[in-house]
């Protein structure tokens, strides 16, 4: 069976800067990988290259994802084809309501893989359903997409919306950055519930506390543009005693 | 016109090329206008706004709202005065273009707060959405207040789409045009929400999907 994520000797620059010089990186469907590294290490460029933000210029390498040129499409086939983002700073869309916003993608992602779309109905029960996982409000429709949330709600409205699509591969980007202990918790236990044989995930993150609650099989130190070092969750531990410098 | 002793008129001019109108507001009057430009023409079209607003006494109420969207070799031009020369008034106005290929936008709003026109409450608001590079807005607030108790509040912007938030839209699997049209609608979103007439916002609405 083809791996779900294939990254090979991958080069990418923002405005003429080299960010990332050569990672190379495979995820298997039921993985969960960690990735940590200083600030500048080239973390959040990784997500945003793999996801096709227009800002960065990928100069070198190759990415497969289900046996596809990842690189070649534009960002929405990618997430059409199951490669979800959980952004660092979800962004407020002021006068597009939540409803209208998950409606559509959700619709266009199924067309994208042959479904039908849902009718209001379903799709209204379906939203009341995923958001349980979180604790959303139903307020929470009418309201423009993340416009007034307070950071631990933008939190936990990325992992609904990644309930909603069902990726294949999930980035969490941060994901635990300006939460407190409680929605910490509340948003790790989502991701758990939404892992699968069949899905794998990437966890962008700083500090080991969020990988108590998802439990990585990877850790991947990123330091100046390319995986230095990879082991099992203990480099985590080791990491958090001894630091960058210590390890990397 | 005159618009007598609380008495009230209002309007929704769609795709109107030219429109000259002055109201001279008598007492407890209420102007109610929206001012709706949908070009979606090949080519170039002219079009002329000017609104002039008299609050002749007191107590009066006027509301300008204007869309306008227009692309190609489009020119729309938009004027209001609004001259509050009695107090106790209230004006809202709220503008808005959005622009594409090479139209070309311009507001002027002059606003006039006479000296026994006390307690006046009057805003403007004129945003702006340049979508291409060569298209381009011009914007001309003119604020003259004579009275000392007001409230009086004006505002000027003109951007772009923004970037971030199209970028987010399309990692969930929207494609890039209807994330494009979304933001727009989103936009023009408050100007819409004014009609009373549901119907009409949203074959308005649909217009507006349609061109941008």
């Amino acid at each position: 069976m083809s791996h779900l994520l294939e990254i090979h000797d991958l080069h990418a620059t923002i405005a003429g800067k080299d960010i990332l010089k050569g990672v190379d990186l495979t995820i298997n469907a039921g993985e969960v990988h960690a990735i940590m590294g200083p600030n500048g290490a080239g973390k959040s460029t990784l997500s945003a290259v793999l996801t096709g933000h227009p800002a960065y210029t990928v100069i070198g390498g190759q990415v497969l994802f289900r046996g596809k040129d990842l690189l070649a499409m534009p960002a929405e086939q990618r997430a059409r084809e199951g490669l979800f983002l959980s952004f660092q700073y979800p962004v407020e869309i002021p006068g597009v309501s939540m409803v209208n916003f998950m409606r559509t993608a959700l619709n266009e992602t199924r067309s994208y893989r042959g479904q039908e779309a849902l009718s209001a109905t379903e799709f209204l029960k379906l939203m009341r359903q995923k958001k349980q996982l979180v604790g959303i409000s139903e307020k929470m429709n009418n309201r423009s997409v993340n416009e007034g949330y307070s950071g631990g709600e933008k939190k936990k409205n990325e992992i609904f919306q990644m309930a909603m699509l069902e990726p294949v591969l999930s980035i969490l980007d941060e994901t635990d950055s300006g939460l407190d202990i409680d929605a910490l918790r509340i948003v790790a236990e989502g991701v758990n519930a939404l892992k699968t044989a069949d899905n794998a995930s990437i966890v962008i993150t700083h500090y080991q506390r969020l990988l108590d609650y998802i439990v990585p099989d990877f850790v991947h130190i990123l330091a100046d543009g390319r995986i230095v070092k990879t082991g099992d969750k203990t480099l985590a531990l080791e990491l958090e005693e001894h630091g960058y410098n210590g390890i990397a | 016109m005159v618009l007598h002793k609380g008495e009230t008129f209002e309007h929704v001019y769609i795709n109107e090329p030219a429109i000259d109108l002055h109201i001279v507001q008598e007492a407890d009057s209420h102007v109610k206008i929206h001012i709706i430009n949908l070009q979606d023409s090949e080519g170039q079209s002219e079009v002329t706004n000017l609104i002039h607003i008299d609050h002749a006494d007191t107590g009066c109420m006027t509301e300008i709202y204007a869309l306008a969207c227009a692309g190609a070799d489009d020119k729309i031009s938009t004027r209001t005065r609004v001259h509050h020369d009695k107090g106790e008034g209230v004006s809202r106005q709220l503008i808005k273009f959005v622009l594409r290929d090479r139209a070309q936008g311009s507001f002027e709003g002059e606003l006039k707060i006479r000296q026994d026109a006390q307690h006046v409450d009057a805003q403007q608001l004129n945003r702006n959405l340049v979508l291409t590079p060569t298209a381009l807005m011009r914007t001309k607030p003119q604020l003259e207040i004579y009275a000392d108790d007001v409230k009086a509040s004006h505002g000027a912007s003109t951007g772009q789409l923004d970037e971030s938030a199209l970028f987010y839209m399309r990692q969930r699997g929207i494609d890039e045009p209807t994330a494009r049209r979304m933001l727009i609608g989103a936009f023009l979103k408050d100007v819409l929400d004014t009609i009373a007439d549901e119907q009409q916002r949203e074959a308005l609405m649909d217009a507006i999907d349609r061109i941008v």
